[in-house]
């Protein structure tokens, strides 16, 4: 078996007496990919942002390769090697990106890890090529489209060159070529034995790219915790879990795996 | 699942045809100011077309440019003299030509502040405010009002100081990459938490603009009469609330944003260019213009 990347103890979050999460125990290994599944408001970018030690476990603990994240070992050394390692997309773009130009927005990171500054030309300058966003190299990222500002949220992240990727929901929101986009640099980093953690409501999504997935219910426990193939079948525990739909959702009629890009049509499955 | 019901008027089918042609009413105040603050705002922080210009200013270091136009404003803030404002108009007029920024340009930054120091400086000019020789008389009785030279003098350096600091506030600006105004103040000897603390503020007034405008957009799509003005006023002030309660919440995340990508409360930046001949030029001249004024 793989290192343990993160392990996850008993964990419960609340926002004052609002609860977003409820004893979430679960494990991570190197080079897992795990989608996240659950309805709107269950807790997914709660869970996201505790593994970003963004925010910190009312109860439980998360720890990182061995070290507990917490805010005291972030104030320390452990600060350095845990953000270097670990990358979060933010769901939202706009949220993200905050420098003048795109160039300076993916130099952000690699210039606050105190990299040398040739390694970090370098590494913007092939990853704006890598991604083909080298036209909106000296653009001010507040003038792209949804689609480039997400392109430019996710080389921001990358250029850190993070182990693990943390993604929050990275379909919402962009047209099928994007996410075809996407899907293909996923693919590309996956290969290449990075860990995903992804929360997401596009189970093709999900199918097509998470060996593992956890499931979140309304009640913000973890509903089920498997090989993407079994929980996906499982269509009683989806329906419960309020994420797919009987009657308005196509997916609500497979019984079946079968592999789809995420650009396909589900008509042909009815 | 129960069923959704479509209630009945929903099945109508409007047949009377679509009304064009009557005559266009104006928008009225709140949704027009709110329109052009935002898109003003928008103008005056984004745009970027005389700054990609190749002119004399634009080819200048911005640290270069940030301090000597810097130097200039503080000669203007503290000369007492005519002849030096005056002096400082003639070096804009040329920076301007130089720089190929048009009159027009400058004199919409301009305008807005020029109109407030008017309107404050308005009763300098009378003889309540500063008695002496008249030189334009209104009334004699009940009570003498009068324009005095005094009067006139104070208040003509006043607006001339202020003018003057703020066009070449509005030059720099106007000829500097909004990257580059941020990157030249950090290598420049301002605290590095004061940069911070200005950047962030950029970035919080366009999360600002973004979901003010939407929020009118979406206003306006679900409106049809003209809105009367004291509704608009009573949305104005619930919209204000929201939107800065938004904002918060915004900023809140764009701090995680940062903090995830390795920012522990210092910026750090690539390093500027080397200065050339002709930065030096420029200080060495602005520094001339700060020192004459300490004894013109
Ligand atoms: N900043 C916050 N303050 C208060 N409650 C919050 C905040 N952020 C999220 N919540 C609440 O926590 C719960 C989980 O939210 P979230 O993690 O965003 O869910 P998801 O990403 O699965 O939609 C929701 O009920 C939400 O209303
Ligand atoms: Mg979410």
């Amino acid at each position: 078996m793989n290192e343990e990347v993160y392990k996850i103890e008993g964990v419960s979050f609340s926002y004052g007496k609002l609860f977003a999460l409820k004893d979430i125990s679960f494990s991570i290994c190197q080079g897992e990919s795990v989608g996240i599944l659950g309805a709107n408001g269950t807790g997914k970018s709660t869970l996201l942002k505790m593994l970003n030690g963004l925010v910190f476990p009312t109860h439980g603990s998360i720890k990182f390769l061995g070290t507990e994240v917490s805010e005291d070992a972030l104030r320390g050394d452990f600060l350095r090697c845990f953000r270097e390692r670990v990358g979060f997309v933010f769901p939202e773009p706009d949220v993200q990106l905050f420098c003048p130009t795109v160039f300076d927005e993916l130099a952000f990171g690699p210039l606050q890890l105190e990299l040398p500054r040739e390694e970090v030309k370098k590494r913007v300058e092939s990853l704006l090529e890598m991604l083909g966003i080298a036209a909106l190299r000296d653009r001010a990222p507040y003038t792209l489209s949804s689609g480039e500002k997400k392109k430019v949220a996710i080389a921001s992240v990358l250029s850190i060159n993070p182990d693990v990727l943390l993604l929050d929901e990275p379909t919402n929101g962009l047209d099928p070529r994007t996410q075809v986009w996407l899907f293909e640099i996923l693919q590309r980093l996956k290969e290449l034995k990075k860990t995903f953690v992804m929360s997401t409501h596009d189970l093709s999504l999900v199918e097509d790219f998470a060996e593992r997935v956890i499931v979140i219910d309304e009640a913000h426990t973890i509903a089920a915790d498997g090989p993407a193939t079994k929980v996906l079948s499982d269509k009683d525990l989806l329906l419960r879990a309020n994420i797919i739909h009987e009657h308005t959702h196509r997916h609500g009629n497979i019984t079946h795996i079968h592999s789809h890009g995420p650009f396909s049509t589900h008509d042909e499955h009815e | 699942m129960a069923q959704v019901t479509l209630p009945d008027w929903f099945k109508e089918a409007r047949v009377e045809p679509c009304l064009t042609g009557s005559k266009v009413k104006p928008p009225n105040f709140i949704e027009k100011n709110l329109n052009n603050i935002a898109s003003f705002m928008r103008e005056v922080v984004s745009l970027e077309e005389y700054a990609a210009k190749s002119g004399v200013l634009q080819s200048l270091d911005t640290r270069a440019r940030i301090t000597g136009m810097l130097a200039i404003v503080a000669a203007c803030s503290i000369t007492s003299r005519f002849a030096m404002l005056a002096g400082v108009f003639v070096i804009l007029f040329l920076m301007m030509l130089i720089s190929g920024v048009s009159f027009m340009a400058l004199a919409r930054r301009v305008l807005p502040s020029f109109v407030f120091t008017l309107a404050l400086a308005f009763p300098v000019f009378f003889n309540f405010m500063t008695p002496g020789t008249d030189a334009l008389k209104f009334f004699d009785t009940p009570v003498k009002v009068s324009i005095t030279y005094e009067g006139l003098s104070t208040g003509l350096f006043f607006m001339m100081r202020v003018t003057s600091m703020v066009s070449l506030v509005a030059l720099l600006l106007l000829t500097t990459r909004q990257a580059d105004f941020f990157k030249g103040l950090r290598t420049l000897p301002v605290p590095p938490l004061f940069v911070t603390a200005l950047f962030m503020t950029f970035r919080y007034i366009f999360i600002l603009l973004k979901i003010a405008e939407d929020s009118t957009l979406a206003r306006k799509s679900r409106t049809i009469a003209r809105t009367k003005l004291s509704e608009s006023q009573n949305w104005f002030a619930s919209r204000i609330t929201l939107i800065l309660k938004k904002s918060m919440n915004m900023a809140e995340e764009v701090n995680m944003a940062m903090a995830s990508r390795g920012f522990a409360g210092r910026i750090k930046t690539f390093d500027n260019g080397r200065m050339r001949g002709r930065d030096y030029l420029w200080l060495g001249f602005s520094s001339f213009v700060l020192f004459l004024s300490f004894g013109l």
